[in-house]
């Protein structure tokens, strides 16, 4: 967004006279919206930040949660929605490459990638186009720089044919003491490393702050071309010269390029910066102003000692890591930059950091009410089609489609893969490990912001515990329209609200983040705005990790938590009655807690065979994909689905009611099992057993609901995303 | 009709930065000393046989074919098609 009138009046004010070209440039820079949270910041101070794991929480790059005694993992979450609008492959790429950084930056070693991708509706040519290259983008990327993309989230809606949602995350561990902690001080040099800068990105961080053009070839200056290599380079040199101990601070040279890095960097310390604009290593001729606010990838910005100088040098040389020193931090507190001896740019840091808050209008739209209505009469519709329906819809389908173009493998520390668990597994040493995943439902949030968003973070709780482990912290990502326009800032607010209630009612910290607005297309239709929630749990021991699929016939099926008639918002509603309306599923913390200590107990004392979590496409689908994955046989009885208000067959089948588990227990530990639900106030009740037939069958009484044959289901699983694919 | 070799070339832009390329003339071609190669290009190459009335025919042919299925990304990628010599 270029700045405002009034933004260029306050500039003046600051400085005491007219900025010159450069000084605007920056301002630019650092005042868009991706860089200065200028419109979000307020409402951020809602979630809940601390905990006794958070060691270092948002402000920095990344944020990071003591797992263990002496273990931290950083994780954090970014977007890069529209890079990857005009470019999917290199947007998609690029997006990788930073969040990797934002990792390195705490002198973690980065060892998963997760990407939640909120694409459009695969039959649409040029959506498919943008899918493609999204997840090839990321697969070249993640695979060349060695680190496994091993989690995530897909979801398919026309409301992204057009600009698509790519959410990154990156998680890195390091020992809690070798943290780079430092602080930068008077006198420490300023290195640029990594690639050349050159005139790409030129004020990429503006373009991310304001609508797309109709015509994308304009915004070829926001494009960027993806080098792993010199990424991959990055990594290695970073970790000998933290290992060494040979830097004081590490900053990413992300959005608003070096501007953005020393500004922030001298502000948060209370510094000032000379910078020499001409020492920086060029790929082309560039003027200051492009130099101060180039977006080149894979470049990093590292505080040293001056006595350093010549160590840190022989690691770059060592790993071919071109780099140059540009400046000093001073106590001035002001950023001075020169250029061939010219004084180019004077500002103080402080304020050119952090503009003003802007208080923005926020208000519900009104056409939202109908959204709201409760869902009437349904037609009844035969429950076995609406079951292949959901099945073979895209947004439940197998992503192998996705996961199988990446490497969930290198570095060996996989120990859940993609498609099996509800999150990923990873391991740390012989026997713990952490658990990954990442959550959104954008039909949630586009029908009900607030309740969505709480919905979001509860399922990436659950996904945390079903696997086995305990959820430690999240990071979070609402993707929003346009924070000008009150009709779509209304939505970011309640979706702010909505992850801050539920992540503190769990306890859960969310200790990072970032922010994405004006995800909207160039006629100016927000996309369904979304919250991707990325969380990490702790695992004790990798060996008790539960999968989803159904081990053996002859064990009893158990589920967790009440079903009531929640229709509205389901996967169901939409693909079988093409109606995306009605109150979403209201969000349950208290139950969450519960069935969760519940679940966890289960699996700790070795009682569950395998756990899966309930969510898009209710209690059917999970029971289905249980079976479907492992080739088990199940007899589901309706009429003992713990109901409450359910007067319809699809309200049980198919409610996406939270808080619910399905859990697979050997028969004779079914009675101890309900008696710890009922000692703890837990619903829990045997729905269904497992069977030596290939069959999924449900009965309500003595009738037949449905019988299908595993195959059947199978193949409608694996080929509802691939059949538009491949 | 005849029957036309077609050459599509599908390079980055001029002033886009080209990762491969550099390395390539990094790591291989200076590295040998081949000190007078300036600058390099990486470009993926399609050639097609194609039945037309006429080479300019055979031609539009094939660039209306690399748009419309997006055989490149016009933001990114220039498309460079030609007769084969």
């Amino acid at each position: 967004m270029p700045l405002n009138r009034e933004e260029v009046e306050e500039i003046r004010s600051i400085l005491g006279r007219e900025p010159t070209i450069e000084e605007l440039a920056m301002f630019e820079a650092q005042w868009s919206e991706h860089c200065s949270y200028k419109s979000s910041r307020r409402l951020l101070k809602l979630l809940p930040t601390t905990g006794r794991s958070v060691l270092i929480g948002p402000g920095r790059d990344a944020p990071a949660v003591e797992v263990f005694p002496g273990i931290a993992v950083v994780f954090k979450i970014e977007s890069h929605n529209h890079p990857s609008a005009v470019d999917p492959y290199n947007g998609a790429a690029t997006g990788i490459g930073g969040i990797v950084r934002d990792i390195l930056t705490l002198g973690a070693k980065p060892i998963a990638l997760l990407d939640m991708l909120y694409l459009g509706d695969p039959r649409d040519g040029r959506a498919r186009w943008l899918v493609k290259g999204i997840v090839r983008g990321i697969s070249d990327y993640g695979n060349r720089i060695g680190v496994p993309t091993v989690a995530g989230d897909a979801w398919f809606d026309s409301s992204f044919n057009t600009q698509p949602l790519v959410n990154v995350a990156c998680v890195g561990i390091a020992r809690t003491e070798e943290l780079v902690r430092c602080r930068p001080a008077s006198g420490d040099l300023i290195l640029v490393i990594g690639n050349p800068t050159g005139r790409d990105g030129l004020l990429g961080s503006s373009f991310a702050s304001k609508p797309l053009s109709d015509n994308p070839s304009e915004d070829i200056g926001a494009v960027q071309v993806a080098d792993p290599l010199m990424e991959k380079m990055l990594i290695d040199s970073i970790a000998e010269l933290v290992q060494r101990k040979l830097v004081k601070f590490i900053k990413d040279l992300g959005g608003g390029g070096l501007t953005t890095a020393v500004a922030e960097v001298a502000a948060d310390f209370e510094l000032g910066a000379e910078l020499r604009l001409d020492e920086l290593h060029l790929r082309t001729e560039l003027t200051p102003l492009e130099i101060l606010v180039s977006e080149s990838q894979e470049r990093m910005m590292i505080v040293i000692s001056r006595e350093k100088l010549e160590d840190v040098a022989a690691v770059l040389k060592k790993y071919d890591v071109p780099g140059s020193v540009v400046g000093f931090f001073d106590r001035s507190g002001r950023i001075r930059a020169y250029y061939k001896n010219g004084l180019v740019a004077d500002v103080p840091a402080r304020e050119l950091a952090k503009p003003r808050d802007i208080k923005r209008s926020s208000k519900p739209p009104v056409e939202l009410v109908k959204l709201l209505n409760p869902v009437g009469d349904l037609p009844e519709v035969p429950v076995s089609e609406a079951l292949d329906s959901l099945l073979s819809s895209p947004n439940v389908a197998s992503k192998r489609w996705i996961y199988e173009q990446y490497d969930h493998e290198v570095g060996v520390r996989t120990v859940l893969k993609p498609g099996f668990g509800d999150a990923a597994v990873l391991r740390l040493d012989d026997s713990r490990g952490i658990a990954v995943k990442g959550d959104a439902n954008p039909r949630y949030t586009a029908i009900d912001p607030f309740n969505g968003a709480a919905n979001s973070v509860a399922e990436c709780y659950r996904n945390l515990v079903a696997v086995g482990s305990t959820p430690v912290a999240f990071v979070d990502e609402p993707n929003a329209g346009n924070p000008e326009k009150p009709e779509h800032f209304w939505y970011f607010e309640m979706i702010v609200k909505g992850i801050a209630w539920m992540a503190s009612e769990l306890g859960v910290p969310v200790v990072g983040g970032k922010v994405s607005f004006y995800n909207e297309d160039y006629r100016g239709r927000q996309v369904k705005p979304t919250a991707t929630i990325v969380g990490v749990g702790a695992v004790e021991d990798v060996s008790k990790v539960k999968t989803m699929d159904l081990k053996y016939e002859g064990s009893a099926i158990l589920v967790v938590g009440h079903t009531y008639p929640e229709l509205g918002g389901s996967e169901y509603l939409a693909r079988v009655h093409g109606i995306e309306a009605g109150g979403v599923p209201a969000p349950r913390p208290s139950s969450e807690l519960r069935n969760a200590s519940y679940v966890a107990k289960l699996i700790d004392r070795g009682v569950a065979l395998s756990v899966h979590d309930v969510g898009l496409g209710g209690l059917a689908v999970a029971i289905a994909e249980m079976a479907i994955l492992g080739g088990v046989g199940v007899e589901l009885y309706l009429e003992r689905v713990p109901c409450r208000g359910c007067s319809r067959l699809d309200e049980v089948l198919f409610s996406e009611t939270q808080g619910r588990y399905v859990v697979e227990v050997r028969l004779e530990e079914v009675g101890g099992a309900l008696e710890v639900a009922s000692a703890s106030g837990v619903t829990a009740a045997v729905i269904a057993r497992t069977t030596g037939s290939k069959f999924f069958t449900a009965r309500w009484g003595s009738t037949t609901v449905f019988e299908k044959g595993l195959d059947y289901l199978r193949e409608l699983y694996e080929d509802g995303l691939r059949k538009y694919m491949v | 009709m005849g029957l036309y070799r077609v050459v599509a070339v599908v390079s980055l832009k001029k002033g886009l930065k080209d990762p491969e390329a550099e390395t390539i003339q990094k790591d291989l071609v200076l590295r040998h000393g081949y000190s007078a190669v300036k600058e390099v290009r990486v470009g993926k190459q399609l050639t097609f046989l194609v039945e037309a009335e006429s080479p300019e025919e055979a031609i539009s042919y094939v660039k209306e074919m690399c748009d419309k299925l997006m055989i490149y990304n016009p933001v990114i990628h220039e498309l460079y098609v030609t007769l084969h010599a």
